[in-house]
């Protein structure tokens, strides 16, 4: 089998093409282009074919990540959208949660205004309501619908969001609304409540079905566009793109329903490593990514995904209740800038000086001290060891722009400014990793990290330190973890329905009704995309409350009959994770399920992995490498001491390494701090041992750990 | 400043860390409140706060969550300290709501956890949280009542648990002397969760850094942001800034009697004083204002909005004890801001949202570019109750009605958003129908439209519910007489209304402020709340804002013309030369 996978970054258009049978795989990396993402696609696929030695036409699977959807959204660059809705209810996406986002400001902006996914002259009423049972109180106007409708065709808008007060209870008015835009204006893009998104809450519901239509055409049109390129060059089987909550989806499939595309890249990367640290023999895992200018935090217990909370599910100041991977971005990255405030405090990021002009190493005009410049002062970025073809750096610059933002303000010197800034860094992602995953009830010393991203494997010993993580997985391809996330990814829909139905009390028969409909939409779904019985999988999730509270939380329901059994495991698995998110539960309260979820899951990892037994020199020998000068923290004091500068490519797998060590590839540099042991697995991983590093902490810190 | 301030010695690293950990932990103390309370008012509103505090309760750090309550906990702690003073042990939950004793007012209880370390208090941990019912003379809200103890019960710093064993009578008094107990115990369960979080973040922190690191780390963070608020204060020349009088409709009973409010803001070196001297007396209601729980917190939040706004501002600056302590407010003991006990004084959201617009309005004229036109600077606050036919059990909901901001320099005002010192969220209908005898037929931005000015007031909102049983109906409303204020030739804001069954024969204009009002079945109850003022001259508004605002009917055609001078044909584009000569005749007039 022959598969590929391709990720559009913001930078760069990553490849990555495995050939099964002779078991090799080549990584491919292109500049994007953002204005036509598409030509990036071709140019790599083009190369990488060639570098691979085969024809477009034969490779067999092709899985697709992209930004598309999400900078539609951050650029607001959308399509004009028009909006049917419930008489009296025009305002809806206006007024928001009536909640502004900064407590403290009079010149804030609130985004659902400043930038409306639906201006107010296209938000049209219509007569109709649905009452909280289902029932019809006012009976839709049909001629109001069509004179609305025309008005939209008229203002030309290209897509047209249906959204109807408790559609999820009785969907009979948006069809019939869907009907007549199909007769009136049948080439506008339908984005219909009742069909993206059954479920309660009308603000989130509305606002998630406007920005369906907002990203609709011209994420369906990249996608289409996409695939008649492809099959121009050759290309036979049809594309597969990655979803937000961690599976993927047909082309048809994301191009109706383009609002479940929104995180597609940064859940590649988390599942590209977890793939990396499950082959390295490890289920307890944490993500990090550092680019340039931000860093993905993920956590995946027992290598599953967690899904985010539904409420907070948002692309930038926007809700989409849709699934979503819980992925933490927080604006730490190689290019974050450090600095001293008005009130003297020393703060690094989140403004950065990305990679125009870029660290002021670099000398390209950047004059501030960023990340960059500080692992160079450490000597851990060195200048006389890097790669051919790598940038040529100025480390004499690092320490002026360090020397005149900030050691002078602070009295300390340039390299104590530089420690610090990382050490800021390193706690704010420790933080991060605390707050949004690891507080949920993980403990991290049971845990990996894996660290990806250009600068992610430089920082991931000394976060791993902090968080007494025991070890840290580097996989083969730092730079490009999200390619390889996607070709370790099944497809996955998830369908969901408002059920509010107690579980203390059950009508059983309804339950049944719900959970089988949805099974049987799910089956249906994923045996048009051609998948056989044997690669189905369907999975069911109740999202529960106690009766009187008003959030859910997600719980992973049984298989099998649905029957008292069934329930009463449902409600014990619901006070576990009560316990785990607000450690407590209330046992005698009644739960209530309010909305019931399958994912369907349709099987298409190939068993066989790749192996990295080949790689390496023969006469591989640590002593011909150069050594450096780096700066380690030891025991919370920074320390110098001499470190081998190895380039990754040269080490044979199943070689040891003790640290200090930098070790250098085209787009990455991994650290090994002393005390730490790096091994080269046959993947391709290096899995760094920080046992014997944690054991010399201070006695006090472990002791505080343990009561964590 | 030279003196030593004790942390000389914490590195710039550690002192960052530290204040990082300070940020997640109020966050996570409130994001566990309100996920897992019951009340809608806490679950879906957010009308709670959460943080830690210093033994001598300054504030340490407290949660995003709404501004009232950041900034009451301090004085919560003083009224704990007043009633236990060194009575207080490791493992104790204390309770406490008393609004002469520090409480913002009698629902917004408080549960307040002392940290011990090594045998000795070295913090607390505390939360409010706004319950539905407080077991006073009327479900959910009230105006019109005689005196402080016809609010609530008050709870005066009684432990829950005293030395982490539960007080099982004392809990089945609280919870068996509300209407609402199933609700108010899931709250206060939720609180006591999130105070003990706080509580065992506060020592693992401790354990990391050492007591010495922390509260020197904590010091220096007061420190931090006390310079920078005096830092703003000291660029305002010193004198007397004077904002024009304000008026409240009346005081719930004595309908028809204005209450003046009178406001200076003095500026001194670094120093902010706001006077209230002037002002309307106590009045015979509830409408008065507790001093420390709601007067003070409010000022700080609106001195600290107008200096230090967060969304213009590149760093972040923990709104802490430190902000508060350059800013002093002067009220009269008796007075409407500072009551005498045992005066009632629980409706107090709608006089510190004027008094927020005041000061605002007071530095317009030093500070335009950080000030806006008059806001709505209110909440129609409501409250609904009956009694559930199968079960006998209370229904009670309440209702923040959001308000709109004034023109702004550069800008137009906000629309359709809480307001102030608020900062709530609405509850969505469809939550609401599914468990409440009620219906909502309207909810849109109010259709008569945005103030005129160089820079548009915000709009207000139209909510018009029908009632499916017979139900007790509360507001706690005002600004029915006195619209926000236009300001520098911007036009003056729409008041509020509430109207009884509108477009019927049985219309009838309602009060904003009643207390117990009997509602029918198939009543219609119809809320409009204020359109804030607009900023600057409209006719040196941008012709073409003129045009995309009527295009989306935040104004009409005849208010382009009228308010504006700008001439719209009917194809809906500009007549540049008609608009052009109207609005030159004007400054021929003029001349």
């Amino acid at each position: 089998m022959i598969r590929l996978g391709v990720d559009v970054g913001g930078t760069f258009t990553d490849l990555v093409l495995t050939l099964e049978e002779s078991d090799q795989s080549w990584v491919h990396k292109v500049p994007s282009t953002p204005l036509d993402p598409s030509e990036a696609v071709i140019n790599g696929v083009t190369e990488i074919c060639e570098m691979a030695g085969i024809e477009p036409s034969e490779i067999e699977q092709f899985f697709h990540g992209t930004t598309v959807a999400t900078n539609i959204v951050l650029e607001h660059n959308g399509a004009d959208v028009g909006m049917i809705t419930t008489e009296g209810f025009r305002d809806i996406l206006h007024i928001a949660r009536h909640k502004r986002p900064y407590n403290f400001s009079l010149y804030q902006d609130l985004p659902w205004q400043k930038y409306p996914l639906v201006r107010r002259r296209n938000r049209l009423v219509v007569p109709e309501r649905i009452l909280a049972t289902g029932e019809i109180l006012t009976p839709l106007d049909e001629e109001e619908t069509r004179r609305q409708v025309r008005k939209l065709k008229e203002a030309k808008v290209s897509s047209i969001a249906v959204c109807f007060l408790y559609s999820f209870k009785n969907p009979k008015h948006e069809d019939r609304v869907k009907e007549i835009i199909q007769e009136e204006y049948p080439e506008a893009y339908l984005s219909i409540s009742n069909e993206v998104l059954p479920q309660y809450r009308e603000y989130e519901r509305f606002s998630t079905v406007a920005l369906n239509a907002y990203i609709g055409p011209k994420t369906s049109r990249y996608i289409q566009r996409l695939e008649e390129v492809l099959k121009k060059m050759g290309l036979k089987t049809s594309i597969n793109l990655m979803q937000s909550n961690g599976g993927i989806a047909t082309a048809q499939v994301a191009a109706e329903k383009p609002i479940s595309l929104l995180l597609s890249g940064p859940v590649a990367g988390l599942i590209g490593g977890i793939k990396a640290a499950k082959k390295a023999n490890f289920d307890n895992i944490i993500t990090l990514d550092i680019g340039g200018t931000s860093a993905d935090i993920g956590v995946a217990p027992n290598g599953n995904m967690r899904m985010r909370h539904l409420l907070d599910t948002r692309i930038g100041q926007y809700n989409a209740m849709v699934p979503m991977v819980d992925i933490d971005t927080i604006g730490a990255g190689g290019g974050s800038i450090a600095y001293v405030d008005e009130g003297g405090i020393f703060r690094v990021g989140p403004q950065s000086a990305g990679a125009d002009p870029g660290p002021a190493c670099y000398d390209r005009g950047g004059t501030v001290p960023t990340s960059t410049d500080a692992n160079v002062l450490l000597g851990r970025i060195h200048p006389q060891s890097r790669l051919a073809g790598s940038m040529q750096i100025k480390p004499e610059l690092s320490k002026k722009a360090f020397d005149e933002h900030i050691a002078s303000k602070l009295q300390i010197t340039p390299l104590e400014a530089a420690a610090g800034a990382l050490k800021i860094m390193t706690h704010n992602m420790v933080n991060a990793i605390e707050m949004n995953s690891v507080r949920k009830g993980y403990d991290p010393r049971g845990f990996t990290l894996v660290a990806a991203g250009g600068a992610g494997p430089l920082f991931a010993c000394d976060i791993a330190e902090e968080l007494n993580i025991p070890y840290v997985v580097v996989p083969p391809y730092p730079g490009i973890t999200a390619a390889m996330g996607l070709l370790s990814t099944d497809i996955a829909y998830e369908k969901v329905h408002t059920l509010w139905g107690s579980l203390t009390n059950p009508d059983i028969a309804s339950i049944q009704n719900v959970i089988k409909k949805l099974e049987k939409e799910s089956l249906k779904t994923l045996t048009d995309d051609g998948l056989s019985e044997a690669q189905i999988v369907l999975k069911r999730v109740c999202d529960c409350r106690y009766a009187g509270q008003g959030y859910e939380l997600r719980v992973d329901a049984p298989e099998g009959e649905i029957n008292e059994e069934w329930i009463r495991e449902v409600i014990k698995r619901f006070h576990q994770t009560h316990e785990r998110e607000y450690a407590s539960q209330f046992p005698d309260q009644e739960v209530v399920a309010i909305n019931v979820r399958v994912i369907g899951i349709g099987l298409v990892q190939p068993e066989k992995e790749q192996s990295f037994l080949d790689q390496g020199k023969d006469d591989f020998n640590v002593n011909n490498y150069p050594s450096y000068p780096v700066y380690f923290w030891v025991q919370d004091k920074l320390e110098k001491q001499d470190s081998t500068f190895i380039n990754r490519e040269d080490i044979p797998i199943g070689t040891k390494l003790l640290g200090p060590a930098v070790i250098q590839q085209k787009d990455s540099t991994t650290l090994i701090p002393p005390s730490c042991t790096a091994t080269f697995d046959e993947y391709g991983n290096i899995v760094i041992d920080m046992k014997k590093k944690l054991s010399t902490k201070r006695s006090k810190e472990v002791l505080a750990s343990l009561t964590k | 400043m030279t003196d030593n301030k004790g942390y000389e010695n914490i590195d710039p690293v550690t002192l960052g860390v530290i204040a990082g950990s300070f940020n997640s932990i109020a966050k996570e103390m409130a994001l566990v409140l309100y996920r897992m309370a019951y009340s809608s008012i806490i679950r879906e509103s957010e009308d709670l706060g959460a943080g830690l505090f210093d033994i001598d309760g300054n504030e340490i750090c407290e949660s995003d969550s709404t501004p009232m309550h950041i900034g009451s906990l301090p004085g919560y702690i003083d009224g704990v300290r007043h009633f236990l003073g060194d009575n207080m042990n490791d493992g104790d939950i204390i309770l406490h709501n008393n609004p002469y004793y520090g409480a913002s007012h009698t629902p917004d209880l408080a549960i307040i956890i002392p940290i011990f370390y090594e045998g000795k208090l070295v913090a607390f941990a505390a939360n409010t949280g706004h319950v539905l019912d407080a077991g006073g003379m009327s479900p959910g809200l009230m105006v019109d009542v005689v005196d402080v103890y016809a609010e609530g019960k008050h709870y005066n710093a009684i432990k829950l648990y005293n030395k982490g064993e539960k007080n099982e009578e004392i809990w089945r008094h609280i919870f068996e002397n509300v209407r609402t107990p199933k609700e108010n115990k899931g709250d206060v369960e939720a609180m006591i969760a999130s105070a003990k979080l706080g509580k065992k973040r506060y020592l693992e922190l401790i354990e990391r850094y050492s007591l010495q690191t922390v509260l020197a780390a904590q010091k220096r963070w007061m420190d931090y942001s006390e310079e920078m608020i005096r830092k703003e204060i000291a660029k305002i020349p010193d004198g007397v800034y004077k904002a024009p009088t304000g008026w409240l409709d009346d005081d719930g009973r004595n309908y028809g009697q204005r209450l003046r409010i009178e406001t200076s803001v003095i500026v001194n070196g670094s120093d902010l004083t706001v006077d209230l001297s002037g002002s309307s007396g106590q009045v015979e209601t509830a409408y008065n204002v507790p001093f420390s729980g709601s007067t003070l917190p409010a000022t700080y939040t609106i001195v600290r909005s107008i200096l230090l706004d967060e969304a213009s501002s590149e760093v972040f600056i923990p709104q802490n004890s430190g902000i508060f302590k350059p800013i002093k407010v002067e009220a009269p003991l008796g007075s409407i801001w500072n009551p005498k006990a045992p005066a009632a004084c629980t409706a107090r959201i709608n006089q510190v949202q004027r008094l927020a617009d005041q000061i605002n309005l007071a530095l317009s004229e030093v500070l335009p570019d950080k000030t806006t036109a008059g806001n709505a600077a209110h909440v129609h606050f409501n409250s609904y109750a009956g009694i559930k036919e199968e079960s006998g059990d209370y229904w009670v909901y309440i209702e923040v009605n959001e308000g709109s901001y004034g023109g702004r320099y550069g800008k137009d005002g906000l629309d359709s958003v809480d307001n102030l010192v608020a900062n709530t969220r609405n509850n969505p209908i469809e939550e609401l129908e599914m468990r409440l005898p009620m219906r909502c037929n309207r909810y849109e931005l109010r259709e008569e439209g945005a103030s005129a000015g160089k820079w548009r007031g915000g709009i207000g909102i139209v909510r018009t519910w029908e009632f499916i049983t017979d139900s007790l109906f509360t507001g706690e409303g005002d600004r029915h007489t006195d619209p926000p204020r236009g300001v520098f030739g911007g036009k003056n804001g729409l008041t509020g209304s509430m109207t009884l069954n509108p477009d019927t024969d049985g219309e009838q204009n309602l009060h904003a402020k009643l207390t117990n009002y009997k509602i029918r079945k198939g009543d219609l109850l119809e809320i409009r709340t204020p359109c804030a003022g607009g900023y600057g001259n409209p006719f040196e508004r941008d012709p073409q804002a003129v045009l995309e605002d009527i295009l989306d009917d935040f104004i009409t055609k005849e208010k382009a013309k009228e308010d504006y001078r700008v001439v719209i044909r009917d194809d809906l584009t500009i007549d540049e030369e008609a608009t052009k000569q109207l609005r030159q005749g004007l400054e021929v007039l003029k001349s």
